[in-house]
């Protein structure tokens, strides 16, 4: 295994809201001390429901946001701490692929313009070869290179996802963040993008960050699985081990409630009732006890750290009693 | 007799000459029958409801040969006549629950229209049915809510009002258009259940469209597969699933990671669908089919009774081939 790079330590990020002119602000805890690593070539998903704070780890990890607390090493430079030159270059480390490529891509940006303005920004090359190196990228990607001087508007949904990915990897970065590069696109579709991702991946060597809220997707391309909650990790593992035997509560009924094809009717399905909790107001100690069946007096009162378990890491009291 | 035939249902936006977003559409439905109508973005598949629920406006010209619920005719009733029905016999949930309800009135008012429009009730009295009805939705402390706005609401419980709504004169079809797309896959499942259980209690029959192949396999009795403004197959759950005799049913099972574990890459199927200008003269499928012969690119199949169902291909997938 090679040397991680991208290292998060207890990272977080709280936001102030304003509860009007005559309260005091209150503060939104959406990333509590999230900690992991992925190296070069390997994928961690990030799973979990709206507010659970993927989103918000996104931006921190692609530097549009400065975290509150916690410590964040990219490809050895601590961000905090780096000076203007090394954050220039963490920028260009770092790319990002968003959700929906119907408003991700510029309406009245030629393609071929698009691609090739990482490389205008970024790098001294000419025209010339800013051009080869934008047609072959979209040969990698599998788009034809005829289509260069086409607008968005012309592509389908899976195509401007891969132009999306394109323009992302223009500038071999070490890392992509991905948040819901699927959500929007339809099943057969989605199939595509997930096997350019993972063939990508193969020829470059690119450690991703994969955020989205579905299971079954993420199962497929994720080496390391990250399941978070309100703000926390409540289970990271290897993928199969965590999708064979989930150990947290939450993590099992985020299984159970993901329909299947072929569904199991012998397959116990866990209903947990009610929704997110207001993240104004969080409750105290675990921040899923309002909704698990398991709960306990200590689950009220003791928020669990993250332990490890059985080869990976889990943040539930009860963890051993429910194996 | 069944509760709603469609039979021969096209939509064209444009003229009479314009290529069909919806073509030849037939559909059967008994009461109180769950039915899923699977297909990708642009397959017809919303469509075929709005031309049902009369929601297609100009440009769009609907045509069909019969359209009958509960034995009238709904291409020869009024106007007035049509909307006695629509609404309250026939009534819809959409996918967006933030923008199917309107945000500047609250939700007791938006179910008392309901009520008042189609039942007659007025003041207390449909104030009690309106919290009777989110009762029923299982929304917690309803007659604090009936004086809450829209965006107060989390789009679970969106999603639970504009259900009390389409409920709210017990209707004998409800369909669901990507009910639970937009929410989280824990609260999908309890309005997965909700659905289920108001289908149940009340004997309702149920239409659910949907892009998720695993929600139609969790709910539907029936399925309904659409590819590009047809149904190309039609058949009952599990059997379906398990034997899809159409190619593009197969593909789109495959396409699900579900079906790919522990394989290098996912199996997918190339191209898109096809558009305005590249439709083809055969099947619609023809150019994407890993099953293609010359045949399917000069003739267009029609649907076929096959199995238990029904498959528009020349040549249906059997157990042995697929």
């Amino acid at each position: 295994m090679s040397v991680p790079v991208l290292i998060a330590d207890e990272l977080s990020k709280h936001y102030r809201v304003s509860r009007g002119l005559f309260k005091p602000p209150a503060t939104v805890q959406a990333l509590n001390g999230v900690s992991f690593s992925v190296s070069a070539g390997q994928t961690l998903a990030v799973v979990g429901e709206s507010g659970c704070g993927k989103s918000t780890l996104a931006r921190a990890l692609t530097l549009i946001e400065t975290p509150s607390g916690g410590d964040l090493m990219i490809d050895g430079i601590d961000v905090a701490r780096a000076s203007r030159a090394e954050q220039k270059r963490l920028r260009q480390d770092v790319q990002m692929v968003f959700q929906n490529p119907y408003a991700s891509l510029n309406p009245r940006q030629k393609i071929a313009s698009q691609l090739a303005e990482p490389l205008v920004i970024n790098t001294a090359l000419s025209a010339a070869e800013r051009r080869e190196k934008v047609h072959a990228m979209m040969a990698q990607v599998g788009l034809r290179t005829e289509h260069d001087q086409r607008y968005p508007h012309m592509f389908s949904g899976g195509q401007r996802q891969r132009i999306a990915i394109a323009r992302a990897m223009m500038l071999q970065p070490k890392v992509l963040i991905a948040d819901e590069p699927t959500s929007a696109l339809d099943v057969s579709i989605q199939a595509q993008v997930l096997n350019l991702f993972m063939d990508l991946q193969e020829q470059l060597g690119t450690a991703y960050v994969f955020i989205s809220h579905n299971l079954s997707v993420v199962r497929h391309i994720a080496d390391q699985v990250m399941v978070m909650y309100l703000g926390r990790a409540v289970e990271v593992g290897p993928s199969e081990q965590l999708y064979q035997r989930p150990l947290h509560p939450y993590t099992r009924a985020l299984l159970s409630a993901t329909p299947q094809i072929h569904p199991d009717p012998s397959r116990l399905k866990i209903r947990i009732e009610g929704e997110l909790p207001n993240p104004l107001n969080p409750p105290t100690g675990c921040a899923f006890h309002l909704r698990c069946p398991h709960a306990s007096e200590q689950c009220r009162e003791q928020t669990p750290r993250l332990r490890a378990l059985e080869g990976r890491e889990v943040a539930c009291h009860h963890a051993e009693t429910l194996l | 007799m069944a509760l709603l035939e469609i039979r021969n249902l096209s939509v064209r936006f444009g003229s009479k000459t314009a290529t069909p977003v919806v073509e030849g559409m037939d559909l059967r439905l008994e009461a109180g029958e769950i039915l899923g109508i699977v297909g990708e973005s642009g397959s017809g598949k919303s469509v075929t409801m709005m031309a049902l629920m009369g929601l297609i406006a100009a440009p769009g010209i609907v045509t069909a040969d019969a359209l009958t619920f509960a034995g009238q005719d709904l291409l020869q009733l009024s106007a007035r006549a049509k909307r006695q029905i629509i609404g309250k016999d026939i009534s819809m949930i959409f996918q967006d629950p933030m923008t199917s309800l309107n945000p500047s009135y609250t939700v007791g008012y938006q179910l008392g229209e309901v009520l008042k429009q189609h039942l007659g009730l007025k003041g207390s009295a449909a104030r009690q049915r309106a919290i009777e009805l989110l009762e029923l939705v299982e929304i917690p402390g309803a007659t604090a809510r009936l004086d809450a706005y829209p965006h107060q609401l989390s789009g679970g419980m969106s999603q639970r009002v504009a259900i009390a709504m389409a409920i709210a004169c017990q209707p004998k079809l409800l369909i669901a258009d990507e009910p639970t797309t937009a929410l989280d896959v824990t609260i999908q499942a309890q309005i997965m259940e909700l659905l289920l259980r108001l289908q149940r209690e009340h004997n309702m029959a149920l239409i659910m469209i949907t892009h998720d192949l695993a929600v139609v396999a969790e709910m539907a009795q029936r399925v309904c597969v659409m590819y590009a403004g047809q149904a190309v197959e039609l058949g009952r759950v599990p059997a379906l699933f398990q034997h899809p005799a159409h190619p593009y049913t197969e593909a789109l099972l495959k396409a699900i990671p579900e079906h790919s574990v522990g394989a290098a890459r996912l199996s997918t199927l190339p191209g898109i669908v096809p558009g305005r200008y590249d439709r083809p003269r055969g099947c619609l499928l023809a150019p994407r089919c890993p099953y293609r012969q010359e045949h399917c690119q000069d003739s267009r199949p029609h649907l076929e009774p096959h199995g238990g169902g029904a498959v528009r291909c020349h040549f249906p997938l059997t157990e042995a081939t697929a």
